[in-house]
C-alpha cells in the first residue's frame, strides 16, 4: 500500500491533540452543567453559564485525525471537487471565460456554470450581471469581500459542527436510555448502526 | 516579469473608451505596458472572448462597456465571465 493510500485509510496520518497552551482555538465548559463551547481567537471565556464565566477545558487527552480542508469543505458545505477546483485553483488569473475555466480544469462548460452558481449559494462567490454592448447581459462571478467570506465560511462550518455535535449527543442519550431501559442487556453488537436505523 | 490579463484590461480601459469607441493599437498598448506585442495580443484575444475587449478588423483595440463595468466591480480575485452559451458550446 502506498503512503497516499495508507493516508486515505487513516493508517499513517499523525493525530493531533488539543493543547490549551498552544492551540489556535479554545474549548470552554461550564463547571455546573454539560455546556461546552468552542472559541477561536480569544483568550477570555466568550460567555458565561449559570452566571459564572465558563472555564477552559484542560483535563482532556484526546487525539483526533487532523482535518483536511478539502474534506471539511466537502462535508460541511457539500462542495464537490469541481467546486473546490474552481474556488481554490482559479485565483488571480482572471478575467477568465467559463469555457476557458472548463478547458483548463477538464470539466464540461455546464459543470462550471452549475458549480459557479453553487459557490454563489454558499456565499463564496458573488454574481453580478454586466451589460453587453450588443444588448443583454452577461453573468460575472467574482470574489466576495474577504471579511464577509471569512465570516460566512466560519459560521457555515459552525452550523455544520453544531449539527454534528447534536447527532453525537443524540447517540449518547440514546445509548444511555437503552441501558436504563434494558439494564440486563448489553448494547447491540453494532450500536452505531442500530442508532442510524432509528 | 509576466504581465497579467487584468493589468492589460486596466491599461486598455485607461487608454480607450467604450462610449466614444476610442481605440488604440496593440503596439501602443504593449509599449505602454513595457512588454511584447505577442503577450498583449494573447491577453486581448482572451479578453475579447469574455466580451471585455473589442478587436477591430483594422487591428485596433478598445475596452467594451462590459470591460469597464467589470473593473468597476473592484474584485481582486476569481473573475469568471459566463456569457450565454451557443449551441456549439453545449
Amino acid at each position: 500500500m502506498s503512503e497516499k493510500e495508507a493516508d486515505q485509510h487513516g493508517e499513517s496520518s499523525a493525530e493531533v491533540e488539543y493543547d490549551p497552551a498552544s492551540s489556535r482555538y479554545d474549548l470552554f465548559e461550564c463547571p455546573d452543567c454539560d455546556n461546552v463551547v468552542l472559541a477561536l481567537g480569544r483568550d477570555d471565556p466568550p460567555m458565561s453559564c449559570h452566571d459564572e464565566p465558563m472555564e477552559r477545558v484542560t483535563d482532556i487527552e484526546m487525539q483526533v485525525k487532523p482535518p483536511d480542508v478539502k474534506q471539511v469543505l466537502l462535508q460541511a458545505f457539500g462542495l464537490p471537487k469541481a467546486g473546490l477546483d474552481i474556488c481554490l485553483c482559479v485565483i488571480s488569473e482572471g478575467p477568465l471565460s467559463a469555457s476557458e475555466v472548463a478547458d483548463s480544469l477538464g470539466y464540461d462548460r455546464s459543470t462550471i456554470t452549475r458549480y459557479l452558481n453553487k459557490l454563489v449559494e454558499l456565499g463564496l462567490l458573488q454574481r453580478s450581471e454586466l451589460n453587453l454592448e450588443e444588448g443583454g447581459v452577461v453573468n460575472v462571478y467574482h470574489s466576495v469581500d474577504l471579511e464577509r467570506m471569512r465570516r460566512e465560511t466560519l459560521i457555515g462550518f459552525y452550523v455544520w459542527a453544531g449539527e454534528a455535535a447534536a447527532l453525537i449527543e443524540d447517540a449518547n442519550l440514546t445509548k444511555r436510555d437503552y441501558l436504563e431501559e434494558n439494564p440486563d442487556r448489553e448494547l447491540p453488537d453494532v450500536f452505531w448502526e442500530s442508532f442510524s436505523e432509528e | 516579469m509576466p504581465i497579467s490579463r487584468r493589468v492589460v484590461l486596466e491599461r486598455l480601459a485607461t487608454e480607450t473608451d467604450a462610449d466614444s469607441r476610442e481605440t488604440m493599437t496593440v503596439e501602443a498598448l504593449a509599449a505602454g505596458l513595457d512588454t511584447d506585442e505577442r503577450t498583449v495580443e494573447a491577453h486581448l484575444q482572451r479578453l475579447a472572448d469574455c466580451e471585455l475587449a473589442r478587436i477591430h478588423a483594422s487591428g485596433r483595440v478598445r475596452v467594451t462597456i462590459t470591460g469597464e463595468e467589470i473593473l468597476e466591480l473592484g474584485a481582486d480575485e476569481v473573475v469568471i465571465v459566463d456569457r450565454p452559451t451557443t449551441d456549439t458550446e453545449r
